[in-house]
């Protein structure tokens, strides 16, 4: 992991066996329902529902203050406490929680790298079904960065050009417009296509087959000098529902260390609905 | 046991080998090229309808064998239907439970029919996004079922057992070099977890070097259940392309076009994956003229009315008074 510009928001599967049962290491499986979770998990992991604990279940929004730190809390987490985070559909949802974790404050979260699918593979690796019952503790949120997050006044502002990457991660098809949403998704828009100005990287252009993060250098190559996402300008990452673009926001920001990046979590099932919106094809 | 009479102690008796083939049936009308002998092995005949019940089997006997399987332990898998029809049925026959994880783009039909048959059913969302190299999200699923449960599940896991090639070298190349009497030139398969392909090749290629192997797969986005494009192969771990002397991709709605005129031409209720494999058959035969060839028919059309329904016109329509 030497290069990354912050290596230590990354951890191993071997790290993790290592350090498991540690006091004020915890574990949270996030996935974009339970199944996967109820199945069978890393021992000691909580278990995460984005559709229904990180979502604010009447309007459209990130969970408030309140909800993070009652969910949190009630997860036995303290401020204190160092988080692992993972998950299914390597690691998107997870990447989330990192995004939620870290508007909220929390000093210390980290991804384990390759998700649960990489932990499942590897025989040494135990899981267990059995669910965890933390005793509840008070947090408290010490932050609201708000500024990790774009609203659609910075995406208008970014899609004029010139002062901002704006960087798709959503697949060619879903870029060009040729589909609206991948086939089966129940979140959709009204129009396809790409916000103008931004470029097509794809989330898995940053991973390796089994799921990991490629190296700094590679991450590098692609990005800024193949892809020409420009180090010293701000940058809004987007996909479809805003999970994808979590794992590229994380990748951008602490991976590669470029300085002001936001996840724009309305991301296309928002400006694909907008009247009058400006979209290339 | 008497393959004469047909009278057997049990249903596994009726488990094909090469002394109780499935049936070789020549193709007459939709042949274009009547020099060219070609066969359709037809693979519904088996007990549980389809040729998983060689896999299925055989590796059920493995896992029974080492003393996997017992004590409340029984099995989990990752299925595309047919596999887990015959797993769950011999499973429930020899006293196991069985757990199949199913991907939900599988046919109604199907789903039921494994329930049916016993297992009690996981059905999995596919891939939000697929990406290269990662498996489907139901294989997945079984593999955690069966880690974090022990004591409940072990996996057959057809995608990764020699057992399933095994099966294959075993009891489909011996039928076959016997049904043809050495003289088969070209083997035409479809691609699922390739333990057809590579134990049935192996066998022929080891009795005559030349035979050739035609790989049919279905072009990319394609709904023809249990088979793969061979970018979605990575999966499997038991395709050899060594064997395979050509691959020939056909536009999947062929499948189940090919299927409807294989029912009404020949009275072969063949299922849309041996439509697959005679579209791509047909196409070799043109070229190559002479020869005698064996497609294997995975299974029968009863399974798949649903899709049917989908892909040819009027069959939806006009069944209401």
């Amino acid at each position: 992991m030497a290069n990354y510009a912050n290596p230590e928001v990354l951890v191993e599967t071997d790290w993790v066996k290592a350090n498991l049962g540690k006091p004020g290491l915890k574990l949270v499986e996030i996935d974009v329902d339970t199944k996967a979770y109820d199945a069978g998990h890393v021992p000691s992991a909580v278990g995460f529902n984005w559709q229904t604990q990180l979502q604010d279940q009447v309007r459209r929004d990130i969970i408030g203050p309140d909800a993070f730190e009652k969910l949190v809390g009630g997860a036995g987490i303290s401020p204190s406490d160092i988080v692992i985070l993972y998950g299914d559909n390597n690691n998107w949802f997870a990447a989330y929680g990192f995004w939620l974790f870290k508007i909220y404050g929390h000093n210390d979260v980290r991804l384990m790298n390759g998700g649960r699918v990489k932990w499942l593979n590897e025989p040494d690796k135990q899981m267990t079904t059995e669910v965890p019952k933390p005793a509840p503790v008070t947090y408290k949120a010490s932050a609201n960065h708000l500024d990790l997050r774009a609203l659609i006044p910075q995406v208008f502002e970014a899609q004029k050009g010139g002062k901002w990457n704006l960087v798709d991660v959503r697949s060619p098809d879903e870029f060009t417009g040729k589909v609206i949403a991948p086939p089966g998704m129940s979140e959709t828009a009204q129009r396809g296509g790409h916000i103008p100005g931004a470029k097509s990287i794809p989330w898995s252009t940053a991973v390796k087959p089994d799921g990991t993060f490629k190296s700094a250098d590679e991450l590098r190559s692609i990005y800024l000098d193949q892809k020409g996402v420009d180090p010293n300008k701000d940058t809004i990452a987007y996909c479809r529902i805003g999970e994808r673009s979590s794992h590229t926001w994380f990748v951008l920001k602490y991976l590669l260390g470029i300085k002001n990046v936001k996840n724009y979590d309305g991301s296309w099932t928002e400006y694909g609905n907008l009247i009058a919106a400006p979209i290339e094809k | 046991m008497n393959h004469q009479t047909r009278v057997y102690d049990n249903v596994f008796e009726l488990l094909p080998n090469e002394q109780n083939p499935s049936p070789l049936v020549r193709i007459n009308r939709m042949n274009p090229v009547p020099e060219f002998a070609l066969y359709a092995k037809l693979e519904w005949m088996n007990p549980f309808g389809s040729v998983k019940d060689r896999a299925a089997w055989t590796m059920l006997q493995d896992l029974e064998h080492r003393g996997e399987l017992g004590n409340g332990r029984g099995i989990v898998e990752p299925t595309s239907g047919n596999t887990g029809i015959s797993l769950a049925a011999m499973a429930r026959a020899r006293g196991f439970h069985m757990r199949a994880v199913v991907p939900n783009k599988v046919p109604l039909e199907k789903k039921v029919l494994l329930k049916i048959a016993g297992a009690q059913l996981d059905v999995v969302s596919d891939e939000l996004c697929p990406a290269p190299g990662l498996g489907d999200g139901s294989i997945n699923i079984a593999k955690t079922h069966a880690k974090a449960s022990r004591d409940k599940y072990a996996m057959p896991n057809q995608y990764e057992n020699e057992k399933n090639v095994e099966a294959h070298f075993q009891t489909t190349g011996p039928e076959i070099w016997r049904q043809t009497e050495g003289k088969i030139t070209h083997l035409f398969v479809s691609l699922g977890t390739c333990g057809t392909v590579t134990g049935t090749s192996r066998f022929l290629r080891s009795k005559n070097p030349n035979v050739k192997v035609i790989a049919v797969q279905p072009t990319e986005g394609h709904d023809v259940p249990g088979l793969r494009n061979v970018t979605q192969l990575g999966v499997s771990k038991l395709f050899d392309s060594s064997l395979v002397d050509d691959i020939v991709e056909v536009e999947f709605r062929l499948a189940y076009s090919r299927a409807m005129e294989l029912c009404q031409t020949e009275g072969l209720l063949a299922g849309p994956s041996s439509g697959l494999i005679y579209e791509g058959a047909r196409e070799i035969i043109l070229r190559d003229k002479a020869g005698c060839g064996v497609m294997i028919f995975p299974d029968n059309i009863f399974k798949y009315t649903s899709n049917m329904m989908k892909h040819i016109p009027g069959l939806a329509s006009g069944n209401q008074a």
